[in-house]
């Protein structure tokens, strides 16, 4: 067990509880928009970003959030334009983006071993400074706000975009904020969870909700409380047993995903009545 | 606007897909004037769907004028749609979608209610009339992927009726339903239209599907309206048997 003080794990623990709110109220409409693809793609571009950044020696928390913006707003209009298959785009960009990344950090090859090039993929525990967690309070009130101001546009998006559009929605504003928002949640938690765990804190706390509930508000609710439970959780594992904090994150998170799984009403609804 | 003006005005329309050469609808001309209740009726492929959303300008025309309410449709979209409710031919749903019917009702209205602004009582109140309408309060707290066909369709009825339209565009409500869900989805129809006035436009390919209140047909093949006429003289023409007949042959 480490013998730090807590008082010096206070951003890492506030950054980690706005991560996984960040991360997990943006996975209810990546999931139900059936963009994971696009958000997978984001994940790595963000990764990719912040090996630029060392490269570069510039912030790669900088490069990591210009890197995955800029994935969303390019990757959102070619998948709409040219209809591509979700397979092709995760195919294309990941395979691009994880080249990318290695080609930055294996031209700087003082910085590949480092503990700082380490912590983009893997995350690290005292990476989170002050200013991390500034950045991730301002994005997650406005992601709080984005949610209830625009609430009955986005369930009416994500029940179906073309009868949204039929009834007057400009779908298309809705469908790139959820792109751009989940590119700004994915770059800000990359030095909690690192690059190539990220996406999972956005799918599975959401996946685990979806279990429950039939109710999309209810969804929306409750997949904060399993992303900030698993950020929570995973944290204090890491700090107990010295685990990743990306690892030990995205573990809790599958682990509550597999117990909803068990416990979840859906499905025995679903038994009793096949028995019938 | 007065009451005898078109409120669906379509001036030799073409409508082409992305990636195409040849048109799906061709030179169309339709005028739909308020309150009637039209029947487009023509074999698979026809272009129903495709001149069903050039009226919404879900679909973009390239050639050709369209005006619904006296207003251009390309350009003013958004502001139409808000008064045009869609049903659109029935889509696969997940069982475990997660939205409750009222909410599905209530979606009909987001365009209508605008940006910024929340669902006041008022809103809620048109949802649990158009729901009491269709038959559907009961059902308000279920969970929309557990309906059967029939009820999924009564709620997107309901949907589009929340909206409070001035037309009520219909992409084969009734097809993949069974009899009696049929013959209810029909007779709502009929109840709607005298209820409320409402110019319905609704798409079939089974000249069985047409409700006792549609006075008009219009009969599409290969894209071009080759006929439009009134009920009893369309069903007893023989050109119409035989249009559905080289369907089936088609498709055999």
């Amino acid at each position: 067990m480490n013998s730090i003080p807590w008082m010096f794990l206070l951003p890492s623990i506030f950054g980690a509880v706005l991560a996984g709110f960040a991360c997990s109220a943006m996975g209810n409409f990546v999931v139900r928009m059936n963009l994971s693809s696009i958000g997978y793609c984001m994940s790595h571009a963000a990764f990719a970003g912040a090996a630029f950044g060392l490269l570069i020696t510039v912030d790669p928390m900088l490069t990591a959030v210009l890197f995955a913006i800029i994935t969303a707003l390019v990757l959102g209009p070619i998948a709409e334009k040219a209809r591509l298959e979700n397979n092709i785009v995760i195919g294309f960009m990941f395979s691009f983006m994880i080249a990318l990344a290695f080609i930055f950090l294996y031209a700087k090859p003082g910085e590949a071993a480092t503990g700082k090039a380490l912590s983009i993929l893997w995350g690290s525990l005292f990476s989170v400074d002050f200013n991390d967690v500034i950045l991730l309070s301002v994005l997650s009130f406005i992601l709080l706000l984005f949610i209830i101001i625009f609430y009955k546009e986005l369930l009416s998006v994500m029940f179906n975009r073309k009868m949204a559009e039929s009834s007057g929605v400009n779908t298309r504003i809705f469908y790139f904020a959820v792109l751009f928002f989940t590119g700004f949640a994915v770059a800000l938690s990359l030095k909690i969870v690192g690059g190539l765990l990220v996406f999972a804190l956005i799918i599975n706390p959401t996946s685990t909700s979806y279990q429950f509930f039939y109710d999309f508000k209810k969804i929306m609710i409750f997949s904060p409380v399993f992303g900030i439970l698993s950020c929570l959780v995973g944290f204090y594992f890491s700090w107990i047993y010295d685990f990743p904090i990306g690892a030990s994150i995205v573990i809790v998170s599958a682990l509550l995903f597999a117990i909803s799984i068990i416990l979840s009403p859906k499905r025995k609804k679903g038994k009793r009545k096949q028995k019938k | 606007m007065k009451d005898n003006q078109n409120v669906i005005d379509l001036k030799e329309i073409s409508t082409i897909y992305e990636g195409e050469k040849i048109p799906v609808i061709k030179n169309i001309n339709l005028q739909v004037k308020t309150g009637e209740f039209i029947s487009i009726i023509g074999p698979n492929g026809a272009g129903k769907t495709t001149l069903l959303e050039s009226i919404n300008g879900l679909l973009d025309f390239q050639k050709g004028k369209a005006f619904v309410f006296g207003k251009k449709i390309d350009r003013n979209k958004t502001a139409i749609r808000k008064h045009i409710g869609y049903v659109i031919q029935n889509f696969e749903l997940d069982p475990l979608a997660p939205f409750l019917c009222k909410d599905i009702v209530m979606s009909g209205r987001t365009g209508k209610i605008g940006l910024l602004r929340f669902p006041t009582k008022k809103d809620w109140e048109i949802v649990w009339q158009s729901m009491s309408l269709v038959g559907m309060i009961d059902f308000a707290k279920r969970p929309i992927g557990k309906l059967s066909g029939g009820e999924f369709q009564k709620i997107i009825l309901a949907r589009a009726l929340a909206q409070q339209p001035r037309i009520l565009l219909l992409d084969e409500p009734l097809s993949n339903l069974d009899i009696s869900s049929k013959k209810q989805i029909e007779t709502l129809l009929n109840r709607i239209h005298e209820k409320y006035k409402i110019t319905i436009v609704m798409v079939s390919h089974d000249l069985t599907n047409v409700p006792a209140n549609c006075n008009r047909i219009i009969v599409l093949d290969k894209g071009q309206i080759i006929m439009d006429d009134n009920k009893k003289k369309i069903l007893k023409s023989e050109n119409i048997e035989q249009i559905f007949k080289n369907d089936e042959n088609r498709r055999i």
